[in-house]
């Protein structure tokens, strides 16, 4: 056996699934001879794992990026399923108008318009007539016995199909039906089985559909999956679909066409209930002068008022508006009942009629505030999509029904969950700084809309503004936690977190505009985390600082050339350190060493983040920070001078201690009064513990002591 | 392989009335599927039919479960009309769902027009005894001015649903058995039953 061809079959073997290492390699040690072909086997073999593992880390990631791509073409097609839905919902709003329309036959009373137009109008409106009857008759051509259907007006049909009609007792099948709903009505028809020419239907009977009961039969002992039951006293009818989606459209069509039926009854009795609504008339003149009640005269105890008919049917009238979703006008329903009753009924406490009324008047207030805080309740299966303005009406009447507080509830609920969907929106990709920017401003705009809409659905009350300050204060607690975990890590740095917080905290300030102010609370919920991440830095920083002294060989900075110096020098200016040109010696030489340059790069970045991050509360630990980090270079440089190998370079560290102080440390100080209103006592008291370094000569030092104990006194600054 | 038509066993019709969410479809499918549905989803009008053994004899009970809101009353006529028994459900954490069942009452015997029409009140949610709001007491009392029997369940617990569907049956196969009786004597009379006056109120 060649030794390429165990190669080859080596990784044919190893995928085998009854595939054995230790018998392998058993048979491996016998062939081979001596230790140098095992070993040469043993590299094949790991040569192999190495690659297998390549190639698996390579296919892994390739199926990261797969799932990655996936997971972005999904959550795409989400948003897209997202519109279409909307869409279609608005489709079938617009539809069913249209239908309603129709069916009430009345067009849209077009106002003072141009001859033309209004003849154009009376033109359209024949036409859809004709069209409609010309639509219906080629439908009801194929049925005989039908054309009486046509002669009432604005009939038109809705939903056509074929049925079997199966026995009630046995479930057997009796014949085909071809069944048709039109918007009053449904109408059903034989089969006239002819073998030749298209097939016709002989009329049957048709069934009210105010008084059709239409059945879903969900279990027949088993089957009854694709059937539906009519009950019309004194018929039970069965009737099978062709499939169990074929039912549901049946029962769905029947189910919308009584709707509009009740809607369209509903319109009719409000428009004559606005026409004899009003106020002037009492019920009392109303029943006296009604000759036509024929049980007036046997009433012969103390003359009680008759109720008005609108009264007595409001009950039912308010189920109807309930149910039509008609609020307002349930609600000027209840206000003119409990007007009425108010008026007139004081003193008939005891009369059971009105007691009775009173009762179901109070349900019925009950149910539309049941129903109106439904509307306002968050679900999973409902929309956000009409955001708080959807809620409007809804806080609105409840309010006026006087459940603010629970109005406000709910609203709140509500503005939660808009919030959370839209920051879920927002998608981590890019710079920290970018997704905090893009999630705060989320957060407060869409807190200050909320802000708004409130103050503008519940106008002056305090009970419920303050319910609103505590539910943004909890809001607020939300983002702040989500923030802390997703850019507080160990491995952000202050300057990101100095960014990501100054922007957070101007978009919180311009919710202030509204009279709400969130920002002693942000500060306070950032407090801990900052300090931790202060802190964090401080130890960073100053161990890079020890890091970098102990390699620090005390050299001037060389810059190579003219263009490196002249940029050198542009930067430094840039940051703040315009003496630098001061420093320059020969053609491209800076008389401060490499490490005090870095230093006071880093340190200047250092100061302008904590400053932009400076509240009250975080003074006292960006004091600290800035303290111990200069004060750890200034140990570094206090330790070279005392060094007796660096005597020779002792004026050269002197140097740069004297820039240290007398340039960065104050450059230092002064930013920090300007920004901050005060001197910094911690850096102040620094400057005065190290004057004595730009002073005395080398050998002096050596023997002085150090002049106090710094820790103890600035812990107590 | 011929089958006799008089082989199907006996139907009893059992119509579940009462107001909307008070578990007329949770008791319904504990009954037929031993299954409790946490969600609520309003009715339409749904109907169950299944085999079940009644004393020993195999008979079967088709069930409908008809809308706590139904807009219109000629439909709900049409309900009852098709019914030989009646589950009258409320719950008993809801007073209004236990005034409504005078209604319920009172259009059922309206269609049907007969006062003993195998009938049972139902106060449904027992689990919840912590929410009631209508006491044992209001609703036996109730109970026994109609002369119909009171029953509480749970279709959480399942508590009583098999008895107040068995008990139904039972009345309603008494009551077939009894008019089978007059029947083949002298035929149909109804006019023996108590009949209702007509109301108006
Ligand atoms: N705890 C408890 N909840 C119940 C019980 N019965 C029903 N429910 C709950 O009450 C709600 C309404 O129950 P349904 O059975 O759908 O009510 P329904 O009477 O059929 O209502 P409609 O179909 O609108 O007339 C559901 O959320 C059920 O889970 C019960 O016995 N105990
Ligand atoms: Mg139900």
């Amino acid at each position: 056996m060649s030794k390429s061809n165990m190669a080859d079959t080596f990784s044919t073997v190893v995928v085998r699934p009854d595939f054995n290492p230790e018998k392998y390699v058993n048979e491996l040690t016998r062939k081979c001879i001596g230790g140098q072909e095992l070993q040469q086997q043993r590299q094949k073999i790991q040569s192999l794992a190495d690659e297998t593992s390549v190639l698996l880390k390579k296919n892994v990631y390739q199926n990261y990026m797969q799932f990655i791509e996936t997971a972005k073409e999904i959550s795409h097609l989400e948003s897209e399923m997202y519109e279409l839905s909307r869409l279609l919902n608005e489709q079938n709003s617009l539809l069913s108008s249209l239908t309603t329309m129709s069916l009430l036959g009345d067009k849209i009373p077009s106002t003072v318009e141009s001859e033309e137009a209004v003849d154009a109008n009376q033109v359209d409106e024949e036409k859809e007539e004709e069209e409609r009857r010309r639509k219906l008759a080629a439908v009801l051509e194929k049925v005989e016995g039908a054309m009486a259907i046509l002669e009432v007006p604005g009939r038109v049909l809705l939903h056509e199909g074929t049925l079997m009609e199966l026995d009630p007792m046995d479930n057997k099948p009796i014949h085909q039906i071809q069944a048709y709903l039109l918007n009053d009505v449904l109408m059903l028809a034989t089969w006239i089985q002819n073998s030749r020419g298209p097939v016709r239907y002989k009329f049957q009977t048709t069934y009210e559909l105010g008084s059709l009961a239409v059945v879903n039969v969900r279990d027949l002992g088993g089957l009854g999956d694709s059937l539906f039951k009519l009950l019309a006293f004194p018929d039970t009818r069965v009737f099978r679909c062709s499939s169990a989606k074929l039912k549901r459209e049946w029962l769905d069509k029947c189910d919308h066409a009584k709707k509009s039926r009740l809607a369209q009854e509903q319109q009719k009795r409000d428009n004559t209930a606005t026409a004899d609504r009003s106020p002037s008339k009492l019920a009392k003149s109303e029943s006296l002068d009604s000759p036509s009640n024929p049980f007036e005269d046997h009433n012969d105890g103390p003359a009680e008022p008759e109720l008005p008919e609108w009264l007595v049917e409001m009950p039912e009238d308010l189920d109807v508006c309930i149910a039509q979703r008609h609020f307002e006008d349930a609600y000027n329903l209840i206000e003119r009942a409990r007007d009425f009753i108010d008026k007139n009924c004081s003193n008939h406490m005891s009369d059971p009629v009105i007691e009775e009324i009173r009762r179901k008047l109070d349900a019925r207030v009950k149910s539309l505030i049941e129903v109106l805080m439904k509307e306002l309740e968050v679900s999973p299966d409902k929309s956000l999509q009409g955001g708080l303005r959807a809620a409007r009406r809804a806080v609105r009447l409840l309010n006026q029904l006087g459940r603010s507080t629970q109005a406000c509830d709910l609203f709140l609920k509500l503005c939660t969950s808009i919030l959370k969907v839209q920051l879920k929106r927002v998608k981590r990709e890019g710079a920290t700084v970018l997704y905090v920017r893009q999630l705060g401003g989320i957060f407060f705009s869409n807190l200050t809309d909320m802000a708004r809409e409130f103050l503008r659905a519940f106008p002056n009350s305090p009970n419920c503004a303050s319910a609103f300050v505590g539910w943004a204060g909890s809001e607020l607690t939300h983002l702040t936690s989500h923030l802390i975990k997703q850019v507080f890590m160990p491995q952000s740095s202050i300057s990101t977190l100095a960014e990501c917080v100054t922007c957070v905290r101007d978009q919180c300030d311009q919710l202030c505009e509204l009279g709400i102010d969130l920002r002693y609370q942000l500060d306070g919920q950032l407090r801990t985390p900052l300090i931790r991440a202060l802190r964090d830095s401080r130890e960073k920083l100053v161990d890079a600082v020890k890091l970098r002294g102990a390699e620090d060989k005390w050299h001037p900075l060389n810059l190579q050339n003219k263009a490196g110096l002249t940029k050198f020098i542009q930067e430094m200016s840039d940051i703040g350190i315009a003496s630098i040109h001061t420093y320059v010696t020969g053609e491209c030489w800076i008389n401060l060493t490499s490490n005090t340059v870095a230093f006071c790069k880093l340190y200047l970045a250092l100061v302008e983040d904590c400053l932009c991050l400076a509240t009250a509360e975080l003074l006292y630990t960006i004091d600290e920070v800035l303290g111990d980090v200069f004060h750890a270079q200034l140990k570094h440089v206090e330790a070279s001078l005392k060094n007796d190998k660096l005597r020779s370079e002792s004026k050269f560290i002197q140097k740069n201690a004297v820039f240290l102080l007398d340039t960065l440390l104050t450059i230092v100080e002064h930013c920090y009064e300007e920004k901050l209103g005060h001197k910094c006592t911690r850096l102040s008291s620094l400057q005065e513990e190290y004057a004595w370094i730009k002073k005395e000569g080398p050998k002096q030092l050596i023997n002085s002591s150090k002049p106090i104990t710094k820790y103890s006194s600035s812990e107590y600054l | 392989m011929a089958k006799k038509l008089n082989q199907q066993p006996a139907l009893h019709k059992v119509i579940m009335v009462g107001s909307g969410g008070v578990g007329k479809s949770a008791l319904t499918l504990q009954f037929m599927y031993d299954e409790f549905v946490e969600d609520y989803e309003p009715t339409k009008a749904d109907s169950y039919r299944k085999k079940v053994v009644l004393d020993g004899e195999e008979v079967q009970i088709d069930i409908l479960d008809t809308a706590g809101q139904e807009d219109y009353a000629a439909i709900r006529d049409n309900y009852f009309r098709s019914g030989e028994g009646f589950l009258c459900v409320f719950s008993i954490t809801e007073d209004d769902s236990f005034q409504a069942t005078q209604e319920f009452r009172e259009q059922i015997l309206r269609v049907k027009n007969d006062e003993n029409i195998p009938f049972l009140l139902v106060g449904n949610k027992s689990d919840l005894d912590e929410k009631r709001k209508v006491t044992l007491a209001e609703a036996n009392s109730r109970a026994q001015q109609w002369n119909v029997p009171y029953v509480e369940t749970s279709a959480k617990t399942r508590e009583n649903v098999d008895k107040v569907f068995y008990d139904l049956m039972r009345e309603i196969r008494s009551r077939k058995m009894e008019d089978n009786k007059t029947n083949n004597g002298r035929g149909r009379d109804k006019s023996k039953r108590k009949k209702l006056k007509c109301v108006i109120l």
